[in-house]
């Protein structure tokens, strides 16, 4: 019983980061610092391991996986996991509990995307969608893409247009739903 | 009073005898003491499932038809059309496998196993039929098939037949588990290269692409609407060694535009390893191109 009454230091967690893909990793990297945590490189002594995708091996350490993983491991989100998820599941890894997302495993085997009766965004409207799913602000996506907020507002307009949502949880929703935003890997 | 001739009693009977007929060709594979999946026993010594949903070991146990627990290895795997191989360490009695024909609202029945390896049914009707596609992997599949029937986690990758008793394929769940059939044809082509090498090669870029609208100011030059956008790159492969980086747009492959996806998945067949083709793509505002030679797609 006396450990419960432990006081908890406030200590900020250090997360090691793995993510091969370049935007993913920025995205990933400014969530993770605004939400409050330490980033430090893969090899890096850390509390818990955030993976995106299938990337890390014999990895010991407490480790949240984003998307499909064959390892197991004792955090399992979906690749497109919020802010929010992602925080939650950190936490809860560190503290050696076990995270699951119903959605993880509801991928399935699909058919290639085909860009015909389809809503298709610019590259700049994607790293603008990427920040709105990340739970940044529009000043965030400002700093982060080196673009004015002016610019991004006209941006994130567009994106709702072509997606037919009026709110960023409707576009996260949107994009979670729909497989027109998956990458494929040839 | 009861009547054993009316058509409803005729009907149920026959489903009852198809099962019974289909408890000679499933099996379960165990994934942990209370999880398995399903198998279709392909030959005597060998089970088909679902690739996606086996996870990546070594060894597995398998309930045959006959109740008996048998030591099985995946000997292939092949993302590309969601099969894999298992050997059996010992041979199972199997049955011979009829083909059938998919043909919308027609009734098909989706088998299952149970964790002792006995049949589970579901009945429904072929929602979709459609023609051949290719998978996010890059597996080309000759029919799409889609069935009106829920199925349980535990029964993807058994066989769905006819009702006249002809083999559809096997059951596989697609997005937002909708139930789609890998179909005989398919399996066909596949399973004896898994059997053989154990994979399927295919030719390789070493990019991740998405597809992405052509930024109106660009459309002009482009020609196209849209393109695929370099997401990434594995360091050391075909495209990055032919100078390709990322955030540039691909327009096209050997002339045929990436609007359709399949005209460059179709391109990278096991025959194209090997071949340089013609990327061209935008970068900087401008549309240039750059060949690559195609090599062979690692190992996952």
């Amino acid at each position: 019983m006396s450990a419960i009454l432990k006081v908890l230091p406030n200590t900020r967690l250090r997360v090691a980061l793995a993510a091969p893909d370049l935007w993913r990793r920025r995205i990933l990297n400014e969530a993770l610092t605004n939400a409050g945590y330490i980033v430090v490189d893969i090899g890096a002594p850390a509390d818990v391991i955030l993976a995106d995708g299938n990337c890390v091996t014999d990895e010991t350490r407490p480790t949240v996986i984003l998307g499909e993983s064959d390892r197991p491991t004792s955090g399992s989100l979906s690749r497109h996991a919020d802010a929010h998820q992602i925080d939650a599941a950190l936490r809860a890894v560190a503290a050696g509990l076990i995270v699951r997302s119903p959605a993880a495993k509801d991928a399935g085997f699909a058919p290639l995307p085909e860009s015909d009766a389809q809503v298709l965004l610019t590259p700049r409207e994607l790293e603008v969608l990427g920040g709105i799913m990340g739970g940044l602000t529009n000043k965030l996506i400002a700093r982060q893409l080196d673009i004015s907020q002016h610019t991004v507002k006209f941006h994130v307009e567009s994106v709702f247009r072509k997606l037919g949502v009026r709110t960023r949880a409707g576009a996260v929703a949107k994009v979670l739903e729909s497989s027109h935003f998956k990458t494929i890997n040839l | 009073m009861v009547d054993r001739s009316n058509t409803l009693t005729q009907f149920s009977s026959a489903l009852v005898e198809r099962t019974a007929a289909a408890n000679s060709v499933i099996a379960a594979i165990r994934l942990s003491e209370s999880r398995h999946i399903t198998a279709t026993l392909w030959r005597s010594d060998a089970v088909i499932t679902s690739e996606q949903s086996l996870p990546g070991r070594e060894d597995f146990e398998v309930v045959t038809p006959n109740g008996s627990t048998v030591k099985a290895k995946p000997v292939g795997r092949d993302p590309g059309t969601n099969i894999a191989v298992l050997k059996l360490e010992h041979e199972a009695a199997s049955d011979d496998l009829v083909s059938g024909g998919a043909q919308v609202g027609a009734l098909a029945i989706a088998f299952g196993a149970d964790a002792r390896g006995h049949a589970t049914a579901r009945l429904g009707v072929v929602n979709a039929v459609g023609p051949e596609w290719y998978s996010s992997h890059g597996g080309r599949i000759e029919q799409k098939v889609v069935l009106d029937i829920d199925l349980a986690r535990s029964e993807e990758g058994g066989p769905v037949f006819d009702v006249s008793g002809g083999l559809l394929g096997m059951s596989t769940f697609g997005p937002r588990r909708q139930v789609l059939v890998i179909p005989l044809a398919t399996i066909e082509r596949v399973v004896p290269i898994l059997l053989k090498n154990g994979r399927i090669s295919r030719g390789w870029l070493g990019v991740a692409l998405r597809l992405v609208a052509v930024p109106e100011a660009l459309g002009k030059a482009a020609g196209q609407p849209s393109g695929l956008m370099v997401m990434s790159l594995t360091e050391g492969g075909p495209a990055a060694a032919a100078g390709i980086v990322a955030g540039d747009i691909i327009l096209s492959v050997d002339g045929a535009s990436t609007r359709r996806m399949r005209n460059i998945t179709a391109r990278l067949g096991a025959d194209s390893i090997g071949r340089k083709i013609d990327l061209q793509f935008i970068r900087g505002g401008t549309v240039t191109s750059r060949l690559a030679t195609i090599t062979e797609r690692p190992s996952p």
